[in-house]
């Protein structure tokens, strides 16, 4: 009877959750797959279903594996980049100790704001005439390396790439910090025993204590890469020419530009599994890093 | 287990490694110069351009338009007024107020309802639950915005705050869900049995004596929530046609697109946009850091 009643009271506790995540969540994903094999202008109740119309279309849409590749390319850079960039300043913070605090504030101050205000901010640093990355050009007599930055197909890549990894390696650097803080002191302590000193110090004690916590930051910072939205739409809109275009902007303009609602959801599933095989691999990853960290440091005691 | 050998092998590598730190402390000088002007370096090229985007915000449109001296001459604070006033921010910043208010409580009210049944309460489901929370947790926003869009124009609920606070409350549960559910999990029983020999139910238990230990966890999952509530765009964006309801990230391109302001005008927005989330960075930063570890590190 009590145990009966601990059970109800156990699916009464989470009912409201699963409510609010079925309806708001679940519901819209199965419904995407199925908006994917139908057409939708977005207005009329007639949703007649065109079969694999929308995926041979998209299967052609130069436009869409072009935002892909780029996609490809932020998360790359993020991953590498701003990965490296976050493990660096960690390292280099917990090494110093003094200003520690500060520091730490400061480096994720860029992950408070807005993707909007991001865009805003890059945007005008890098406005052929009153962006300060030309005007200091000017000033300082290199008038020839003016550009514009935003323009030029091949800059303005590399400019969403770099605004990405202003706006992001803090968040990395984050829990790069709390990981290196949890590796056992003692091992350090032990490799200096054995004589062990910088490098050889960060390769075999720090880099393997960290492998979890890296494991996880590569995989966030890779799929926030891949998602870029705000930023570019702010900055490019995709432009010179689609030549920024990520796919979630692609998306939103398939849907709420050309009226293409099908089409659109035939995309989000194509991006959208790509993206969940991934996240699917951050757990497995996880799990695996995780285990033989543990393991490791258990032979070691 | 190893508190035992812990001192004997702390005393034993201490006395060992003291010769040790002498050498390197000599060399250590120059090394730590490098590393402050590091440290120097990456807080500069963080602030920098925050700086100077305050700078332009108050700078005149001559001064802005022609030059890099970055200190403003004169200081024109009227170009937060006219931010405020012609970009709307007295609808915006309201309204990014209630839905930030309005989906966090939501979110910590719920979230800590579920964790607190996935960490205590033992029934069949139980891990079933849990696994499909971290199955629904990976899809993303690209892969559901459109439908979501759908969804809510069939429920009648597009264009309408409470459809926007019920896709934030399902976007931040399942991560809270599980912050508060590893909370409640390493809390001690004790207290909870107590109240139950009492006869307290279980609802009571966990509103007068659960929840308030729980603080810490809900701290935690507030300050990340609101800080992505507060900078959500792409719902907003999709959302709301009608200005009134818009959130501020939303009415910050709105400004943008209907106004084409100009551009110390747009640097001022852009700040008014961002001031609330900075300062309660500010306020909370030690919670929001620790946060962000416990969101994606647990």
């Amino acid at each position: 009877m009590r145990r009966r009643s601990r059970v109800l009271a156990a699916w009464l506790f989470l009912a409201p959750a699963l409510a609010v995540i079925a309806l708001f969540t679940v519901v819209p994903f199965v419904q995407g797959i199925q908006l994917s094999f139908q057409s939708w202008d977005g207005v009329s109740l007639d949703t007649p279903y065109v079969g694999l119309d929308n995926y041979r279309y998209v299967l052609h849409d130069t436009q869409f594996w072009g935002s892909m590749k780029n996609a490809v390319l932020y998360g790359v850079v993020g991953l590498v980049v701003a990965n490296a960039v976050s493990m660096v300043m960690a390292l280099a913070v917990h090494r110093a100790r003094r200003g520690s605090a500060f520091f730490r504030t400061v480096y994720y101050l860029p992950g408070v704001f807005s993707t909007v205000v991001v865009g805003v901010m890059f945007s005008w640093f890098l406005d052929p005439n009153i962006g300060v990355v030309n005007q200091t050009l000017k000033a300082v007599g290199l008038d020839g390396l003016q550009h514009n930055w935003l323009g030029d197909p091949t800059t303005a890549v590399i400019a969403v790439a770099a605004v990405f990894v202003w706006y992001h390696w803090g968040f990395g650097f984050i829990l790069f910090l709390a990981g290196r803080q949890d590796v056992p002191k003692e091992l350090y302590e032990a490799s200096s025993l054995d004589g062990a000193r910088g490098w050889a110090q960060f390769r075999y004690v720090t880099w393997p204590g960290m492998s979890h916590v890296t494991g996880i930051v590569s995989v966030l910072t890779l799929l926030s890469g891949l998602q870029i939205f705000g930023t570019v739409q702010v900055l490019t809109n995709g432009g010179p020419a689609g030549h920024t275009e990520v796919p979630t902007l692609h998306i939103y303009q398939q849907a709420f530009q050309y009226s293409e609602y099908g089409r659109a959801a035939a995309m989000s599933v194509i991006f959208g599994l790509c993206l969940i095989a991934l996240a699917c691999l951050q757990l497995w990853v996880s799990r695996r890093l995780g285990g033989s960290t543990d393991s490791r440091t258990e032979k070691g005691r | 287990m190893n508190t035992l050998l812990d001192p004997a092998q702390e005393s034993s590598t201490s006395s060992v490694s003291q010769p040790v730190p002498g050498p390197r402390r000599h060399a250590g000088r120059l090394p730590r110069m490098a590393l402050y002007a590091l440290l120097v370096a990456g807080a500069l090229e963080a602030l920098v351009p925050v700086l100077w985007v305050l700078s332009g915000s108050l700078q005149s449109a001559k001064q802005l338009y022609k030059g890099t001296n970055p200190i403003p001459h004169p200081f024109e604070w009227g170009n937060f007024a006219t931010a405020w006033n012609e970009g709307g921010f007295s609808q915006y910043l309201p309204n990014s107020l209630l839905y930030t208010a309005a989906a966090v409580l939501g979110i910590l009210v719920i979230a800590s309802l579920a964790g607190y049944a996935l960490a205590r309460i033992e029934f069949p489901g139980r891990g079933a639950v849990v696994a499909a929370l971290l199955v629904i947790m990976i899809i993303p926003m690209p892969a559901s915005f459109i439908a979501q869009y759908k969804l809510l124009i069939t429920l009648g609920l597009a264009n309408t705050r409470i459809g926007y606070i019920l896709v934030l409350i399902a976007g931040g549960l399942p991560i809270s869900i599980l912050i508060m559910r590893g909370f409640f999990a390493s809390q001690p029983r004790e207290l909870e049995e107590a109240a139950a020999i009492d006869g307290a139910s279980l609802l009571g238990t966990f509103w007068r004596i659960i929840l308030p230990l729980a603080k810490p966890g809900l701290v935690a999952v507030a300050v990340i929530q609101a800080m992505g509530v507060w900078n959500e765009y792409l719902m907003g964006l999709v959302l709301f046609n009608d200005s009134s309801l818009m959130p501020v990230q939303r009415g910050l391109t709105n400004f943008v697109s209907a106004d084409s302001p100009q551009q110390q005008i747009l640097l001022a927005a852009s700040l008014i946009a961002v001031l609330p989330i900075v300062v309660f960075y500010a306020v909370a930063q030690r919670h929001i850091i620790s946060g962000l570890s416990a969101g994606a590190l647990k």
